[in-house]
């Protein structure tokens, strides 16, 4: 079906009897409009925020990059990004990893795949919320199910419990992350695994191909462009992570766990700063849109990503 | 069915059958063992060691209704079709130019609405707070569908748009030969075999709606208190309140459990393949 559409340009495939030329941003015009009011605007009135002082919630005076070179002198600022790099640089390989296995296993003849699928996803589909108080209840200090049976038995961790911890909090996060991730990992490897075609592996079979070979010969290369893009959306997200960390920790103890959303959150709505607030939204978003605008570039011609 | 399962033997099958049922139980067992304090009397939640039979009470849900948490899960409902149902209306038209129309600047266009999907949601509710409150839309219900358009707006039109592809488009040239007008083609042709990609985009829609927190709690959370908001006011200053905690956090689990066993190929490619296509 797709093959169709994708050979044919797309302006042959547009049955135009009139209004060619406008039709189509009509409909876009819509959905534009309604994302220039909810983002674009929000986005300017940050920028403009962050040029200027702003002390308990009032605006008072435009005073140029201040804003920005306050938080980049700011220790904290710092810390919040490494926070970031250490929570992605760990959970998200990790996942990658369990998920391409989970995906390679669950595309062996697995029966009752229909109701083992939704299972499997569910922690995914949960909100982030009930998923952090999930393992606030299995880690609670004393009598939480895992710290008591687990951590508490084998005496695996000092402390009663991983969040008091400022060593530990970070780990426990990202293993809830872990926990909450592998699954949509898995379950969008499998979908790619069950989309590829069966020909090379009929004709790999008649050479007398090994399962590794095939893997690292067929599978692995024709599933490149969707474990790049997940990869890269998974990458986005976990940056983005706030929810489960507001309720697990806080951002605690001290500044162990505390991300950029939490920093600025924090910066925002308890020292009412939101000059630098608004500097480190505009830092964090132009880093994000630089990023993605190179790599849909690159994935774009390079891995026929997108 | 892809590469191996033609040629693995059925035992061989049963194996990993086996290996997938115990992740799958490992991996659950959190969810298990909230649901079980529903019902478990606070002696028992807090047992050293862990207390595994109980008697069953009803203490935690008396508490709940109390409360008035049946509120916040009706507000959670009602502002989520009403922020769904303005996405579809929005969105669909787009994700169909998109798919079919060749534009002057695209590209750049459609990068304009991934790029909106970037932000950190905690870098928008700064601008939206103050915009907001000089337009007095904090707290309202008007307020929080317009937030929550920044995220699931961006991701409809992106994934409808793959759906939008599948389509052979030879059935829309058919019907311009007939002379129909473009708005009866699309009600009349396209809209009937996208309706499929479209309720499983919506509901994903939905789903994001029904599990954020972040807007909620900073833009409403007095009138206008969803179901996610209402779990972190249960850690009050006499302690924190787990067994009410389970029951608000099953409450917002099961429509979503629902929908995931109802539609799970739908959700699985409109979450992947339809991101991936895009």
């Amino acid at each position: 079906m797709t093959s169709v559409t994708d050979t044919l340009p797309a302006t042959a495939a547009a049955p135009a009897p009139r209004g060619r030329f406008w039709y189509p941003y009509l409909l876009i015009a819509p959905s534009m409009i309604t994302l220039t009011v909810v983002s674009l605007i929000p986005f300017l009135y940050t920028v403009y925020l962050s040029f200027h002082a702003a002390k308990f919630g009032r605006v008072t005076e435009f005073i140029g990059f201040d804003n920005y070179l306050q938080l980049l002198g700011d220790g904290r600022f710092w810390n919040s990004m490494g926070v970031a790099a250490i929570f992605v640089g760990i959970a998200v390989p990790i996942e990658f990893m369990l998920g391409l296995a989970g995906a390679l296993v669950l595309n062996q003849n697995v029966r009752g795949r229909s109701v083992l699928i939704p299972l499997l996803f569910m922690p995914t589909m949960m909100a982030p919320i009930v998923v952090g108080l999930l393992w606030k209840i299995m880690l609670a200090g004393s009598w939480g199910f895992l710290s008591y049976n687990v951590l508490e038995r084998f005496n695996l961790i000092g402390e009663t419990s991983a969040f008091a911890s400022p060593d530990l909090a970070l780990y426990a996060l990202i293993f809830v992350d872990i926990w909450q991730w592998t699954p949509f990992m898995m379950l969008a490897f499998f979908a790619g695994l069950q989309a590829l075609p069966l020909g090379p592996y009929r004709a790999a079979a008649v050479d007398g191909a090994n399962p590794l070979q095939m893997f690292f010969h067929i599978t692995l290369p024709m599933l490149t462009p969707l474990l790049v893009v997940i990869g890269l959306l998974r990458f986005i997200d976990a940056f983005k992570v706030f929810d489960t960390v507001y309720i697990l920790t806080g951002g605690g103890p001290g500044t162990a766990t505390e991300t950029p959303s939490i920093l600025a959150n924090k910066m925002t709505f308890e020292f009412w700063n939101i000059g630098e607030a608004s500097a480190l939204a505009v830092l964090v978003w132009l880093a994000f849109f630089a990023f993605c605008n190179v790599f849909y570039q690159v994935a774009k011609k390079r891995l026929n990503a997108f | 069915m892809a590469d191996d399962s033609n040629r693995i033997e059925g035992s061989k099958g049963l194996f990993w059958t086996g290996v997938t049922v115990v992740y799958a139980i490992i991996v659950l067992f959190p969810i298990f063992w909230m649901a079980t304090m529903m019902v478990k009397p606070n002696e028992a939640m807090f047992a050293r060691p862990t207390v595994w039979l109980f008697t069953p009470t009803l203490e935690h849900f008396e508490y709940v209704i109390a409360q008035g948490f049946h509120w916040s899960l009706l507000t959670s409902f009602v502002l989520c079709l009403m922020s769904t149902a303005l996405v579809v209306i929005i969105g669909t038209p787009a994700a169909y130019a998109f798919a079919r129309f060749e534009m002057r600047m695209k590209d750049d266009l459609f990068l304009f609405i991934l790029a909106t999907r970037m932000a950190p949601p905690v870098c928008l509710v700064i601008p939206f707070y103050f915009i907001f409150a000089k337009l007095n839309l904090l707290d309202t219900f008007l307020g929080l569908t317009l937030a929550y358009m920044t995220f699931n707006l961006s991701f409809y039109v992106w994934v409808l748009r793959s759906f939008c592809r599948d389509l052979p488009v030879e059935l829309e040239e058919a019907a311009a030969l007939e002379g129909w007008s473009r708005p009866q083609i699309f009600r009349r042709v396209v809209f009937p075999l996208l309706r499929n990609g479209i309720v499983a985009t919506a509901v994903l829609c939905f789903i994001f709606a029904w599990n954020e927190f972040l807007f909620a709690f900073m833009l409403g959370g007095k009138a206008v208190q969803t179901l996610p908001v209402s779990i972190p006011k249960l850690i009050t200053s006499q302690g924190v309140r787990w067994g009410e905690m389970a029951v608000v956090g099953m409450t917002a689990l099961l429509p979503v459990l629902a929908v995931v066993f109802v539609l799970q190929r739908h959700i699985v490619r409109g979450l992947t393949l339809g991101a991936v296509k895009g």
